[in-house]
């Protein structure tokens, strides 16, 4: 991987840059990439009771850099308050078998594939701000609890996890938003991340019950473009791989009338989650990690 | 509707294709794995039925434009009535100028007005035109506008009855020998008793008046019974045609008689005997009073009126002996030698098989040397009984003779017992197959046995006479032995077995040489005095592509065939239309896709 590569890993396309090497490879790419492309940091403390120093990371404010240690060490250091690091966050993923899907394999990851990136460079730059990241995967039931840690040494074990995540069966998610509960017990953020097929009342009302606890809740509904722009053959006979519901059709009958009903569905979930504030994304696989990371990041920024 | 280039419709097949790629579009698609199948199905179930439609209009489009394509390219036409101009065209013309035209409708025949439609007809014909005149004569006249006009001014009702289907029958064989669009134009007052069925393929028009037609009255039968009358003359029978309750008075005139009058009710018939005429040939005639309809009011028909036949027979024939008095006593016959009656004479003979079989040899040669071709032939004594005819109904026979005709088909039969000859005429020599005596047959003790010698006497020895009886314009078949055909001072050389076609009412002698053999009485058809008119659902019902109008509308109607408007035009545009439709559609099918 070349140094200009490295630089903005964050903008090129998501399958490209899974093909440049390993998830912390690239994930590490990825986040110099996006912090390089900020102006200031995405976490912006202001306690004045200061905790420790961190070296300088491009997109951290100015005026956070200690000039004495400058002055005396000629290298950039970073002053860290003490409540910078009391975030904890707890990132849900669905790993359900509708995740370990791509509409076009050859030319872009499947759901998962990105989510797995995406996750962890959300981790490693919480991680890097000192937020305590912890992560749980679901499918029908939940699949691994990665407890919030502060410690750098943490985003290998998630890297680890995520490593051995493989897409499961069904989906339910209002257990794994319960378990939530028991991993922040102080006020935290967590991030929801899945491709929404799931029973939207109850996932809604899970999510309702962390805002209520204190908790920032951000749900990042990923999708494959296929799902947006429906395509195919001439005609086809589309199956559900978790349900095995299949539908006939002729997609040129069906795309306009399909796209609708996505849009629908999206404005449903955005609706819903403005009604109980909880953050909504959307986020496509073929959007740039980088720009993800904003779309994830500078909500979580300004819950902060 | 008709096509210039009718092979191109095969190409209709290819309307076909979009229903073909239809069904096979419809095989069992592939399936693809969807997480958003959810999403799929919440669309189709509020999307599907308004897709299908528009599926189903889109191949409704498709298939309709192939359509429109390969009709267009047959080159479709389609007839137009009106006053505008038209393709060339055959046209037969046929105006019914037959007897019951001559009916007086508001002061003049009923033919002017079908003459004044006709005329309108002929008037929008051009020069391309090739045009057909056939009137009851049947006999079609081809010429330009201008000659069949002329035609038309001078038409008359004819005497003759005319089948419109014969005549319809007519106009499609004239019709089918040409190339151009053909039409029939019919002009009648369509009397239900002048129609038959006609296949035609062409277009027609049928004209017919739009007013009731008239309540007529006619003499549809005279008849004089048996002939020829003998001195003490005939009865004459006669029946009226019509309706209603009313008696109508008919005059009955013969020879020189004065007239008589009876009183005959309409659908009834009436008699009257006539006696007094001189011997010889005369004439009876019959009229009704005067109607609306003149022509079918008389009728006429020839009279033979013979004197005795002088006749010998001898006593020995005990049967026939006892016969012939009574006819003498009765005027029937006279004594004399003109007839022989039950032995060879030297005139006319009717020979009986001699009681003597010795005898019989002697008989035969005699029989051949007066020129006969029959003899008698063996005795045979089976039982049986004469065949019910014209000369003698069925009586028992014991013993009897065959009858053995010389050489060819055996001619002049009378009477046959179960299909053999018994009683035969060669020359004017009778042979009878049996003795006229109980012994032999039952018939001498038989009410028939008196008018049945009579017969033998005065028609069968004398020579059988004609009395023909027909319609103008019908087609007769005379007897062999007449060459002249005679009615007033006009004669027709005519000759033996062929057919004579009398053109007028009126009576005919039949003349072989010198000698009158009969007459021909020509009167009218007796079906034209029925002047009830076919409704236009029976006319439509028999011709099934007939088209039936007022005779106020001729000249919007006539032509039909040749006015006719070219659809390729519309055809097109129709294509081009469905094609605009059909790429708005698919685009917006595909835009949204």
């Amino acid at each position: 991987m070349n140094a200009s590569a490295r630089a903005r890993l964050d903008l090129l396309d998501p399958t490209e840059v899974a093909r440049l090497g390993g998830i912390e490879v690239v994930t590490e790419g990825i986040v110099e990439g996006f912090l390089t492309g900020l102006h200031r940091s995405p976490r912006r403390g202001f306690s004045v009771e200061f905790a420790e120093h961190r070296a300088y990371q491009p997109g951290d404010e100015v005026r956070y850099i200690d000039w004495k240690l400058l002055a005396r060490n000629d290298r950039l250091y970073v002053k860290q308050f003490e409540e910078e690091t009391n975030l904890r966050a707890m990132i849900v993923a669905d790993i359900s078998k509708s995740m370990g899907w791509s509409g076009d394999p050859a030319a872009r990851l499947t759901k998962l594939e990105y989510v797995k990136r995406l996750i962890a460079a959300i981790c490693l730059v919480l991680l890097r701000q000192r937020d305590a990241t912890g992560l749980i995967t679901f499918d029908d039931e939940v699949r691994a609890v990665t407890p919030p840690r502060a410690r750098m040494g943490h985003w290998h074990q998630l890297l680890g996890v995520l490593h051995r995540t493989e897409a499961g069966q069904k989906t339910a998610a209002d257990s794994a938003l319960r378990l939530v509960i028991d991993q922040l017990r102080r006020r935290g953020l967590v991030i929801f991340v899945s491709d929404l097929l799931l029973d939207r009342e109850l996932t809604i009302k899970a999510l309702r019950f962390l805002h209520h606890r204190g908790h920032q809740v951000l749900v990042l509904h990923v999708m494959d473009p296929s799902e947006i722009t429906l395509g195919g053959p001439a005609e086809a006979r589309f199956e559900d791989p978790e349900t095995g519901e299949a539908v006939t059709v002729r997609p040129a009958d069906w795309a306009s009338v399909y796209s609708k009903t996505v849009e629908g569905v999206v404005h449903d979930w955005r609706v819903a989650c403005r009604r109980h504030r909880i953050f909504y994304e959307r986020i496509t696989t073929d959007t740039p990690f980088g720009l993800a990371l904003r779309q994830a990041l500078v909500r979580s920024t300004h819950v902060a | 509707m008709t096509f210039a280039l009718p092979w191109a419709l095969v190409g209709l097949v290819l309307a076909g294709i979009p229903i073909l790629l239809h069904l096979l579009a419809r095989r069992e698609p592939p399936t693809v794995l969807f997480p958003a199948t959810r999403y799929l199905a919440n669309a189709a179930k509020e999307h599907q039925r308004r897709l299908r439609l528009q599926h189903l209009l889109l191949l409704l489009i498709r298939t309709l434009l192939v359509v429109a394509l390969v009709l267009a390219a047959a080159g479709p036409s389609w007839p137009t009535a009106g006053l505008g101009a038209h393709a060339p065209t055959a046209l037969v013309l046929i105006v019914d100028n037959s007897l019951s035209s001559g009916v007086i409708r508001g002061g003049e025949p009923a033919l002017n007005a079908m003459r004044e439609a006709a005329r309108h007809v002929l008037r929008r014909a051009e020069p391309e035109d090739r045009l057909w005149l056939v009137d009851a004569d049947l006999a079609p006249i081809a010429g330009d506008r201008t000659k069949l006009l002329g035609r038309i001014d001078s038409m008359v009702p004819s005497i003759r009855r005319l089948d419109l289907g014969v005549a319809v029958a007519l106009g499609r064989e004239i019709l089918s020998s040409g190339d151009q669009p053909g039409e029939i134009t019919l002009v009648s007052d369509l009397q239900r008793t002048a129609i038959s069925g006609a296949a035609i393929s062409t277009p027609m028009v049928v004209l017919r008046p739009a007013d009731e037609p008239a309540a007529n009255g006619g003499l549809s039968s005279l008849t004089l019974g048996s002939q020829p009358w003998g001195p003490d003359g005939g009865t004459v029978g006669l029946t009226v045609a019509g309706r209603g309750d009313a008696a109508r008075p008919v005059t009955v005139t013969a020879g020189g008689r004065a007239p008589r009058q009876l009183l005959v009710r309409a659908g009834g018939q009436g008699s009257t005997r006539i006696v007094g005429l001189a011997p010889g040939w005369g004439q009876v005639g019959a009229v009704l009073d005067p109607d609306e309809l003149r022509a079918d009011d008389a009728r006429r028909v020839a009279v033979r009126v013979s004197p005795p036949a002088p006749t010998s027979w001898r006593n020995e024939d005990r049967f026939l002996a006892t016969a012939a008095e009574v006819l003498r006593q009765n005027g029937r016959i006279v004594a004399g030698t003109e007839v022989s009656l039950g032995s060879l004479g030297s005139g006319a003979s009717i020979v009986m098989p001699p009681a003597d079989l010795a005898t019989l040899g002697a008989l035969n040669r005699a029989l051949a040397a007066k020129g006969s071709r029959w003899r008698f032939g063996d005795l045979d004594l089976t039982p049986t009984a004469t065949d019910s005819g014209p000369w003698l109904g069925r009586h028992r026979v014991v013993r009897r003779h065959r009858l053995v005709f010389q050489g060819g088909a055996p001619t002049d039969v009378l009477v046959t017992i179960g299909g053999e000859p018994w009683a035969v005429r060669s020359g004017r020599i009778l042979l009878l197959g049996s003795r006229l005596d109980p012994e032999w047959t039952t018939l001498p003790l038989a009410a028939g046995f008196l008018p049945f010698v009579d017969g033998l006497v005065n028609r069968g020895a004398r020579g059988d006479l004609a009395y023909l009886a027909a319609a103008p314009g019908d087609r007769i078949l005379l007897p062999d032995r007449v060459t002249e055909v005679g009615s007033g001072p006009e004669r027709w050389t005519v000759e033996g077995g062929a057919p004579f076609r009398p053109l007028q009412a009126g009576v005919y002698f039949l003349l072989a040489g010198r000698d009158t053999v009969g007459t021909l009485s020509v009167n009218p058809d007796p079906r034209e005095s029925d002047l009830t008119r076919a409704t236009d659902a029976e006319i439509t019902g028999l011709w099934s592509r007939a088209r039936v109008a007022d005779l106020s509308q001729a000249a919007a109607t006539a032509f039909r065939a040749g006015a006719r408007s070219d659809l390729r035009g519309p055809l097109l545009w129709l294509a081009v239309a469905l094609g605009l439709v059909e790429i708005l559609l698919a685009s917006g099918r595909r835009k949204r896709a």
